[in-house]
């Protein structure tokens, strides 16, 4: 596996980022002042996209922009632009990671739309909402926000979380307004990460363009063996992944993808997530934290590789070892695996699930590294999610893992999941004190008390 | 990396994040607008709760119960609930943060506990309404009550800690 083709990112890659640093300076002063080297940033993009399909639309939009005509559509189809050089950075590094490990680039399925369904017309209202406030931070931009720009927002968001249909809106609008929140009200010129926010607005916003049609998807009836799974957080929300092998009868193994997530609030972490998450998938949460396989019957595949998880679809099988069963179907992993819808594609959102035999960990303490055949990838320190399942110190002490490739900041990492073999017997992996409703007995008890405190004063307010 | 790869980082993990606590006494601290505000049991009766806040800055605070009511022992410093919601406020935080969100003149490097803190609140108490406080406690508790979900959610792989 020449994992040493990842040294250098593609060249294409390299030229839409500089685009984006050059783009991402109006959102910084906002987009209300504009100035000269902010407009040449603008018109190169408008360049960039000369002959596409966005073409006509982006010129009209940053026409606009520039003599100050504030629409919200202006800003959907400018953060249509921001995210459309972002996908194509992920096509160009999806194909690089696919030569290096040897596998075919993953795809979305073409699967026949089902019935549409009618969509409640206040989810239009809340989603013109949220576009006119993202507006608004992009006039103001992110250097100049007052509390005045931020709380107000608040009221939105509650709608929005109201509706399951949104989850993937209430998601990261929760996050990136808590974000935003940590930083305003600031004294002084405040620190903030601009090409992190500037990825969250235009996700944000494009996520808001229209109201989310339910996932195409069919059944699938097979052995479910999680390979590994990640935890990802906010103050606010919390998700775990599971990624494993699908076997269906008569079919190769295929790889899948299942996602649980509940809403949270900030003292409620480590074990505590237990019994809320496995309120969306105990039985998703015990067939990891045990190594159990899933005997799944008419659970729901989106064309993206996604399992809608459902328990009543799932029964816990037979023990077996993860390591094993990721060396076999990762060393020349199936073209079918999880992939990124088309608007979705974004570098860091990649993730593809790897194995590693005979790693060594070397580096220094923040800064560690992953060599394996020759080839040596920085660890994912930001990815390493504060748990106790997981410590770095077993990941050095171990030789083989399942983990994600991932991208971000210019470079390829590596984000173990599960590490075992070495001097240690059994694996140690993300979400294994998570299984077998084991945070209902927590010594903090933050959960149960403020669900007493919930259930009370929300039934007598009401 | 280089400079510009650094700014590149579309994930980074939070440099300040609250950390987990018991909530029986203090069931909700939070950083919000400006103050530090929560919601403090009473400790007579059970049904009763008191709103405090400190104000980031002038260092106004104050105490009443959720329908307005001042606190008995509200007088020219902060009360027993004040002073919980700070014990409280640097478990969940950490006093460093908490002095600078509310610009306080405590040194960070050596400052650990409430009593540290308290001790450079300058202002006085200053009434604001309880219920704009009361309500964001409701919000906060609604998080727990929401249904959860198995819907694919590409925009978590943002959020780390």
């Amino acid at each position: 596996m020449p994992l040493t083709d990842l040294t250098t990112p593609p060249a294409a890659a390299a030229e839409a980022a500089a685009l984006l640093d050059r783009l991402d300076q109006s959102f910084s002063g906002g987009f209300a002042r504009l100035h000269g080297e902010h407009l040449d940033a603008l018109a190169s993009l408008g360049r960039a996209f000369s002959g596409t399909p966005l073409a006509g639309a982006l010129g009209e939009a940053l026409e606009g922009i520039s003599r100050s005509e504030f629409l919200d559509r202006h800003f959907l189809v400018l953060a249509a632009a921001r995210a459309a050089l972002q996908g194509a950075q992920h096509d160009a590094l999806a194909a690089q990671a696919a030569g290096a490990l040897g596998r075919a680039v993953a795809k979305p399925e073409e699967i026949p739309a089902s019935a549409v369904q009618a969509v409640p017309p206040q989810i239009e209202v809340w989603l013109e909402s949220v576009r006119h406030w993202l507006m608004e931070l992009g006039l103001a931009g992110f250097a100049n926000l007052d509390v005045n720009t931020l709380l107000p927002f608040q009221a939105t968001l509650d709608q929005v979380e109201s509706e399951p249909r949104l989850g993937r809106h209430a998601a990261l609008l929760g996050g990136f307004l808590d974000e935003l929140l940590t930083v305003f009200p600031a004294r002084g010129t405040p620190e903030f990460p601009l090409f992190r926010w500037a990825d969250l607005w235009s996700r944000a916003m494009v996520l808001s363009a229209r109201a989310p049609a339910p996932a195409h998807t069919y059944t699938v009836s097979g052995e479910l063996r999680i390979l590994g799974a990640d935890l990802r957080q906010h103050e606010t929300f919390a998700t775990l992944v599971a990624f494993g092998s699908l076997r269906e009868k008569g079919k190769p193994a295929r790889l899948v993808r299942a996602t649980i997530s509940a809403f949270k609030v900030d003292v409620i972490q480590g074990e505590e997530l237990g019994p809320l998450l496995a309120d969306a998938g105990a039985t998703l949460l015990d067939g990891l934290a045990q190594s159990k396989a899933l005997q799944l019957s008419d659970m729901a595949l989106t064309a993206t590789g996604d399992l809608l998880w459902s328990d009543k679809a799932a029964k816990l099988g037979a023990a077996f070892d993860p390591l094993a069963e990721a060396a076999e179907v990762l060393k020349a992993a199936p073209a079918a695996r999880p992939s990124l819808a088309a608007a979705d594609r974004h570098p860091a959102l990649l993730e593809e699930l790897v194995y590693l035999a005979g790693y060594k960990v070397g580096g220094k303490e923040e800064a560690l590294t992953i060599t394996v055949d020759g080839a040596t990838l920085p660890l994912d320190h930001d990815r390493f999610p504060e748990t106790d399942d997981l410590a770095l110190i077993e990941v050095k002490a171990c030789s083989e893992m399942v983990a994600l490739l991932r991208f971000d900041a210019d470079r390829w990492t590596l984000q173990p999941l599960l590490v075992g073999g070495g001097a240690k017997k059994k694996p140690k992996f993300i979400g294994a004190s998570l299984g077998g409703g084991k945070g209902k007995k927590s010594k903090l008890g933050a959960l149960s008390t403020l669900k007493e405190r919930s259930s009370k004063l929300l039934r007598k307010k009401s | 990396m280089t400079a510009a790869a650094t700014s590149r980082r579309s994930v980074i993990r939070p440099p300040s994040l609250a950390r987990p606590r018991k909530v029986d006494k203090v069931p909700f601290v939070e950083l919000y607008a400006g103050r530090l505000q929560g919601v403090v049991s009473s400790g007579s009766d059970e049904d009763r709760v008191y709103v405090s806040y400190f104000e980031s800055g002038s260092g106004n605070f104050f105490c009443s119960t959720n329908n307005n009511r001042p606190c008995g022992g509200l007088r020219g410093s902060p009360c027993k609930h004040l002073q919980a919601l700070m014990t409280e406020a640097v478990l969940q935080y950490g006093a460093p943060r908490l002095i600078n969100y509310l610009s306080l003149g405590a040194d960070p490097a050596t400052a650990r506990a409430a009593y540290d803190l308290l001790r450079f609140i300058k202002g006085g108490p200053h009434k604001v309404e309880a219920g704009m406080v009361f309500s964001r406690f409701l919000t906060y508790l609604h998080h727990v009550g929401l249904p959860s979900t198995t819907l694919p959610i590409p925009e978590m792989n943002w959020f780390v800690r």
